[in-house]
């Protein structure tokens, strides 16, 4: 279980502060994948930064604190100076670029052991992981590859490989799918819920695409301008959304079951979508407590 | 594209690259205004103070026409030009210090300035390098920008300034190197060969920090680029040590522009051999070039041309080579 305690996330860019991450408290239950909505720049990113540990210059903790529920090697309960040590062990990160994210000039083999990991015998390490990329739809030699001789979706595959064959009790996964064709995404995105089945890690996935949200998260967390709007089980979310920010997203989300996206997107933008979002400027200025006036000027528009 | 295939092309562009260069060593002294053979035979009426008779000097001319491969027209020329340079790398006889032969006088001189160029070349590359590398890795670091400013200084430094004050430095004022440094001849012994490497190390330090602050900016650059790509940042998150992504991450994708780079300055290592080895009276190519230029000794100045040629086309035709191996994605297309 991770609790989230009243967790601030700022970037200080020369004596200016941005507070990317406001003030949110939450509690993750184990073993749930859990999605995180909401406009760019919102402060998804960051979030999960903090998670993972990977707090450096220009970012900073200003605030509150995260309970991983998880003990470190010494025993001790893992904190956010201590996370570090558990990466690539009880900790792993899918990346949005499963293009650029793996390294050129290195057969894939290698990247499985240049870091420490949870095993330091090496050919122990090799030997599972090749018959564990067997089971996500990868051919044998691709272990034996350099990058460029796989496609994007093999890539990612093996991204979701080097994040999950150690079985990690929580996974971070920040768009780990938007570089892909929409049929590629959707085989990604069952086989990281095949692999959370298996093993019932946590996961963590941000996404901008509410159908994704819907066919594999069992909790939807939306944020907006560096808090949280709403947060609770998916199907009630989706069934009953509280906050009219909610209701937005969900709104702009073509019915399910409908093929017809790009005619969708076409009569959305028709309706006046793309209004509504130019007079955000001055919303974004009212303090946390105003926003709910926001959508109801997207829907008016 | 096949690895062979590769190399296939790659050593018949050679060849092509040769057989250009060696043609145009052919053309350009008969594209001269001034006939070489009436240079010679004026200095040679000139030291037998005009006491050949017309029949001896049509004789002369004759037998110069024949040892310098002038006899015919041009086109059987130019076939027995290629016969002779490329069967038997013949170059004729050498003007000033005759009858040496050219290609002796070039043999004897190229180990001289390949061991001084290449290991200066190969030994800046690597420190300018190294030190590129540890000043972009850690760019953010205060004390990396100091490796930098290295070579921000020594960079735009010429070549003769940079090596006339080493001089000063280290032969004169401290004098730990010989000031007018000597190269034993003949046969090879260790104490000579001892000797060759104390006199070789002034101008070769002359050279290595020349070509060293261009490495370090160059390299600076391109790994502080390299540091910002997503594979960089996902081995950080994986949880590898510093060394795995300064050295298999930023450093094995840095290096590859760095090598062509290489190429292409081991190129003109002759037109380095020039200044360096006047400086240093050093016994290489370069000196024999120089001495060849001011005493119109054209066998030797043709001879000294198309070895640069080749060396160059070699070290282009090594490097393009290897660099498949560094590359995966040019070997396997
Ligand atoms: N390195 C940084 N330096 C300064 N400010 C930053 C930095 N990274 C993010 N920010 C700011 O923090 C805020 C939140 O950014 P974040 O990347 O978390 O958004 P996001 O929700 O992930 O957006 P997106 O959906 O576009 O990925 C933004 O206002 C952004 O400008
Ligand atoms: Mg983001």
């Amino acid at each position: 279980m991770i609790k989230l305690n009243d967790l601030k996330i700022s970037y200080r860019i020369g004596n200016r502060v941005i507070e990317a991450v406001n003030g949110v408290t939450l509690t993750i239950p184990d073993g749930s994948i859990v999605g995180i909505a909401g406009e760019s720049g919102c402060g998804k990113s960051t979030l999960m930064k903090a998670i993972y540990g990977d707090i450096q210059s220009p970012m900073s903790l200003s605030g509150g604190s995260i309970e991983y529920g998880m003990k470190g090697a010494d025993g001790r309960a893992v904190t956010t100076e201590t996370i570090r040590r558990e990466w690539f062990k009880s900790i792993s990160y899918i990346p949005q670029s499963s293009m650029n994210s793996l390294n050129p000039v290195i057969r894939i083999r290698d990247q499985f052991t240049d870091f420490p990991g949870t095993d330091s015998n090496k050919k122990r390490v090799l030997e599972r992981a090749r018959a564990y990329i067997g089971k996500l739809g990868l051919p044998a030699e691709a272990m034996d590859s350099y990058p460029h001789q796989l496609s994007g979706g093999m890539r990612q595959r093996v991204m979701i490989a080097l994040a999950t064959f150690f079985q990690p009790e929580l996974i971070i996964a920040d768009e780990p799918t938007t570089a892909l064709d929409v049929v590629v995404q959707k085989e990604i995105l069952l086989l990281l819920m095949e692999v959370q089945e298996l093993m019932g890690n946590t996961i963590l996935v941000v996404s901008h695409d509410m159908g994704v949200h819907y066919q594999v998260t069992h909790k939807m967390l939306i944020m907006y301008a560096g808090r949280v709007v709403e947060y609770g089980d998916t199907e009630s979310v989706f069934a009953d959304p509280q906050h009219a920010y909610t209701k937005m997203l969900i709104d702009s989300l073509p019915t399910i079951g409908d093929d017809s996206m790009r005619g969708v997107l076409a009569s959305m933008a028709g309706a006046g979508g793309d209004r509504a979002y130019r007079v955000e400027p001055e919303l974004i200025e009212v303090k946390p407590g105003h926003f709910m006036a926001r959508p109801s000027v997207g829907v008016a528009a | 594209m096949g690895v062979l295939q590769y190399v296939a092309k790659r050593v018949g562009l050679y060849f092509a690259v040769l057989f250009i260069g060696l043609t145009i060593t052919f053309l350009l002294p008969r594209l001269m205004p001034a006939n070489p053979i009436d240079g010679y035979i004026g200095q040679i009426q000139a030291r037998a103070s005009g006491a050949l008779t017309a029949d001896d000097i049509v004789q002369l001319r004759a037998n110069l026409e024949q040892l310098y491969g002038l006899k015919g027209d041009l086109f059987s020329q130019y076939v027995s030009y290629l016969e002779r340079v490329v069967l038997h790398f013949d170059f004729g006889p050498s003007f000033t210090y005759y009858p040496q032969p050219v290609s002796q006088m070039i043999f004897n001189a190229l180990p001289w300035t390949l061991g001084l160029l290449l290991i200066a070349t190969l030994v800046a590359w690597l420190l300018g390098n190294m030190v590129g590398l540890v000043a972009g890795y850690f760019h953010t670091k205060k004390a990396a920008t100091i490796l930098e400013v290295v070579g921000i200084l020594l960079y735009p430094i010429p070549y003769y300034i940079l090596a006339i004050s080493v001089i000063l430095l280290l032969a004169y004022i401290f004098p730990i190197f010989p000031l007018s440094p000597t190269f034993p001849v003949g046969q090879m012994t260790p104490q000579k060969f001892g000797m060759v490497i104390y006199n070789s190390l002034l101008p070769a330090l002359t050279l290595v920090l020349a070509g060293f602050g261009w490495n370090i900016l160059s390299m600076k650059a391109l790994a502080v680029a390299t540091t910002e790509e997503p594979y960089v940042t996902y081995a950080r998150l994986k949880g590898a040590s510093n060394w795995t992504r300064m050295v298999r991450y930023v450093f094995r994708n840095a290096m590859l522009p760095q090598v062509t780079a290489l190429a292409l300055s081991l190129g003109t290592v002759f037109n380095g051999a020039l200044l360096t080895e006047m400086l240093f009276s050093y016994p290489g190519v370069g000196l024999i070039m120089r001495t060849a230029a001011s005493g119109g000794d054209y066998n030797v100045l043709y001879g000294a041309i198309a070895i640069s040629i080749i060396a160059v086309a070699t070290a282009g035709l090594v490097i393009d080579l290897i660099y498949p191996l560094l590359d995966p994605r040019i070997r396997h297309k």
